[in-house]
């Protein structure tokens, strides 16, 4: 079976190569033949492995090193892609799956651009192959095969975690295309309205999974980690944000060009740099050059491989675009005042943004190079990305309303005044009522404005309230994804500032008192799971009449002698009620448990804001309804 | 109002408090220390502030910050503290001084400034004669 898969791949290889060839000829049929057969034998090369997980064949060295038969069968076929070797087959089927997608529906007209697109896509996945096969091989026999495996790394070993990285890979590698489209772009001359219609439907096709992987991952930190946060910047969540950040400052460039035509050479640079940030990312992560709590495969020489790819694709690309941008189109005039003077503000505060997450995840090495350990955290990116992003956002709703071209000012003050007042109503409050820090007051007005803004918008443009829900897709996206950057940063605004945690040690009956509720230690006893036992801990929150029943537990996975902490977690609606169980200790000749509770106010805005961010996206990318004759 | 409710909650907590954590008697000295805890680097972990790491020497760090906070020590003195102990590299916070802190803290807005420059110049730059046009879709 395996050594059909190993085979398959070799053929998805010569497949690719074939794609690349035909592609760059300008044989668009040929290419998108082979760009079919290509993920077809990808396909059936990925189904052997997870197969062979599923059945638990230790022949398979990456199976005997990852899995084992006491996981769950879930676990079992998440283990395919939860290391190294298998997540970069995952990647090179991703890679070959948009190939194939683009063959089907790009629909420019124009055969030798889309022939030349494909073909950069062939000799993308043909890399990605060649590393797989040659570098880090998932088909590997080992003889004799063991009775059992080592097990998959029990934090893994979750649901969020089993489709985080397929989600994350749909993101990163659908770049890969958007990439392919603007060096066929490039060599054509022609960075235009039509290869902007096409490129914005795979920029969309990438940033919504990419969005919900980084959610999922976000949501795992915070229910599995047991330490109440939901983002860390740790340097592997960096390295998905920037990708993410140039990504949406992509999907607003890309806009002007189809719209107006302008922007062309800007659009195309960012449309390479999406997919380097997303190659760097994995760079950062598969070379462990950084050190993080979820780096897995550490392995230099790949990175320095990885770091050879960043190079060659860096250099073609960019290359091309020296070449090829002095030449390009610039499109209609347009004013400082206008909604692409709005975009470019959009554009150079995104991109600056994302280049402070790299200067913070890079820092450390470079000092690192220069004899000094310095570490990077929390506070840095607090203080520089936070309020750049906050600056942006607060001129989001005026802007929004603004022509292409110029913008009627006149009404620019009312929005002026709406503005300033709101944050100096939220100041005062935020001083005299409710007692919290002004930057979290400003934060608060900021989430209500954006949400506000959204609201209008939807309002200002369907005219009269019946027809707002005949707008356009295209509107309503455009409206959510506004409306989740404000719903997310109310939740992020009042969890990070009002979060509330504290530690108890209770006696089996004992009870303790956090922020009003009361809990009540039942009982303390051992559970066994399939491939793990744990202690479960039984508890009781009172407040205001208010009852829950929470069960934290901790297991044990004896495969990888690893513990890890299942929350419990009670959601009141105003926020969760969070609790982990921590060690057991001898306190004054007493058992007691230790518990550690948070407090986390609103948390579900957080994740409501970016399905929201994600939905939007959707809604952008839906085909456009047919028009009717009235509807001009 | 959630703050308040949270710090009464907070004084409540004292009262019942056993072992783990002495938490400070005073609420806004106990923000402080846990403020602070929350960027000081575990110096045995992987990337974790000692807010959140359950190392044994993350429990000791976190004592000594409590009781730096209760002797009336400001945040810059915790910081300077820990980093003469443990060297800068226990500071997610790092130092704002010299070259390279220049280049770290004030990178990014000088990257702000450039853009915007570089922006205001080609815009300068294009053709005149712009007519306005509303967005039908986006």
């Amino acid at each position: 079976m395996i050594e059909l898969g190993h085979l398959a791949a070799f053929l998805a290889l010569a497949a690719s190569l074939a794609q690349g060839i035909f592609g760059l000829t300008g044989a668009r049929a040929l290419s998108g033949r082979a760009a079919h057969v290509a993920f077809g034998v990808m396909l059936l090369s990925f189904l052997t492995l997870v197969v062979a997980f599923a059945e638990s064949d230790f022949s398979l060295a990456l199976a005997a090193n990852n899995s084992h038969t006491l996981k769950p069968m879930i676990y079992k076929i998440a283990g395919a892609w939860g290391n190294h070797e298998g997540s970069m087959a995952l990647w090179c089927l991703v890679t070959l799956g948009y190939g194939a997608a683009g063959a089907l529906w790009m629909r420019t007209g124009r055969d030798l651009f889309e022939a030349r697109a494909l073909g950069v896509q062939g000799l993308l996945a043909s890399g990605a192959l060649a590393y797989l096969l040659f570098a880090s091989s998932p088909y590997l026999r080992l003889d004799p095969a063991p009775l059992q495996g080592a097990g998959l790394n029990p934090i893994l070993q979750d649901p969020a975690l089993a489709f985080h990285p397929p989600m994350l890979y749909l993101g990163y590698v659908g770049y890969s295309f958007v990439f392919a489209l603007a060096a066929a772009g490039l060599m054509d001359g022609r960075i235009d309205r039509v290869w902007a219609k096409e490129a914005r439907r795979w920029a969309l096709a990438a940033f919504i999974p990419l969005t919900l992987g980084i959610a999922l991952g976000s949501y795992w930190a915070y229910y599995e980690l047991g330490w109440g946060g939901w983002w860390f910047w740790d340097p592997v969540e960096n390295a998905s944000l920037m990708p993410w950040l140039i990504g949406a400052a992509l999907m607003h460039s890309v806009v002007v060009t189809e719209k107006r035509g302008s922007f062309a050479a800007w659009t195309a640079l960012l449309a390479v740099l999406a997919f380097l940030f997303s190659v760097m990312g994995a760079f950062l992560v598969r070379s462990g050059i950084l050190t993080s709590v979820h780096a897995f495969a550490v392995d230099p020489k790949r990175g320095m491989l990885l770091l050879a790819g960043l190079l060659v694709y860096g250099g073609f690309a960019l290359g091309l675009f020296a070449l090829r941008a002095p030449k390009l189109d610039g499109g209609k005039p347009w004013e400082m005042f206008s909604r692409e003077g709005a975009l470019v503000a959009n554009n150079v505060v995104l991109v600056v943004a994302a280049l402070t997450v790299l200067l913070g995840t890079l820092f450390p090495l470079i000092a690192e190079a220069a004899g000094r350990t310095i570490s990077v955290g929390e506070p840095y990116f607090r203080l520089t990305f936070v309020p750049m992003l906050a600056l942006l956002l607060l001129i989001l709703p005026v802007v929004q309303v603004w022509s292409w071209g110029k913008a009627d000012l006149s009404g620019l003050w009312k929005w002026a005044a709406g503005g300033v007042g709101l944050v100096a109503v939220f100041l005062l409050l935020g001083v005299g009522l409710w007692d919290i820090p002004l930057g979290a007051a400003f934060g608060l007005a900021l989430g209500v404005w954006l949400v506000f803004g959204a609201v209008w918008e939807l309002k200002r443009r369907a005219v009269t309230p019946g027809r707002v829900f005949r707008l356009p897709l295209r509107v309503w996206g455009m409206t959510l994804a506004h409306m989740g950057l404000g719903v997310f940063i109310i939740g992020a605004v009042v969890e990070t500032t009002q979060r509330y945690e504290a530690t108890l040690a209770l006696p089996v009956g004992g009870t303790g008192t956090v922020a009003g509720w009361t809990i009540t230690l039942k009982e303390v006893y051992a559970i066994e799971g399939p491939n793990w036992y744990a202690d479960r801990a039984e508890l009781t929150a009172r407040k205001d009449g208010a009852m829950a029943e929470l069960a934290p537990t901790k297991r044990y996975y004896p495969a990888a002698r690893m513990p890890t902490t299942e929350t419990a977690i009670h959601k009141t609606g105003m926020g969760d009620l969070y609790i982990a169980l921590g060690d057991r200790r001898d306190v004054g000749g007493e058992d007691r448990w230790v518990l550690r509770v948070y407090l986390n106010p609103l948390i579900d805005l957080v994740y409501l804001g970016v399905l929201l961010m994600g939905l939007g996206a959707l809604f952008s990318l839906w085909p456009r309804r047919r028009r009717t004759a009235d509807a001009s | 109002m959630l703050l308040r409710s949270l710090l009464m909650g907070l004084t409540a907590l004292l009262l019942a408090m056993a072992c783990a954590a002495q938490a400070l008697d005073d609420p806004a000295e106990e923000a402080r220390a846990q403020a602070l805890m929350r960027e000081l680097r575990c110096v045995a972990c992987e990337n974790e502030p000692i807010s959140q790491s359950s190392a044994a020497i993350a429990e000791d760090m976190r004592a000594r910050v409590r009781v730096m906070v209760s002797e009336g020590a400001s945040d810059d003195e915790v910081r300077d503290w820990f980093e003469s102990r443990y060297g800068e590299f226990v500071l997610f916070r790092p130092s704002s001084k010299g070259v390279d802190g220049v280049i770290l803290w004030g990178g990014p807005f000088g990257l702000l400034l450039i853009g915007g420059l570089i922006v205001f110049v080609l815009a300068r730059r294009r053709k005149a004669g712009a007519e306005p046009v509303a967005p039908e879709d986006v």
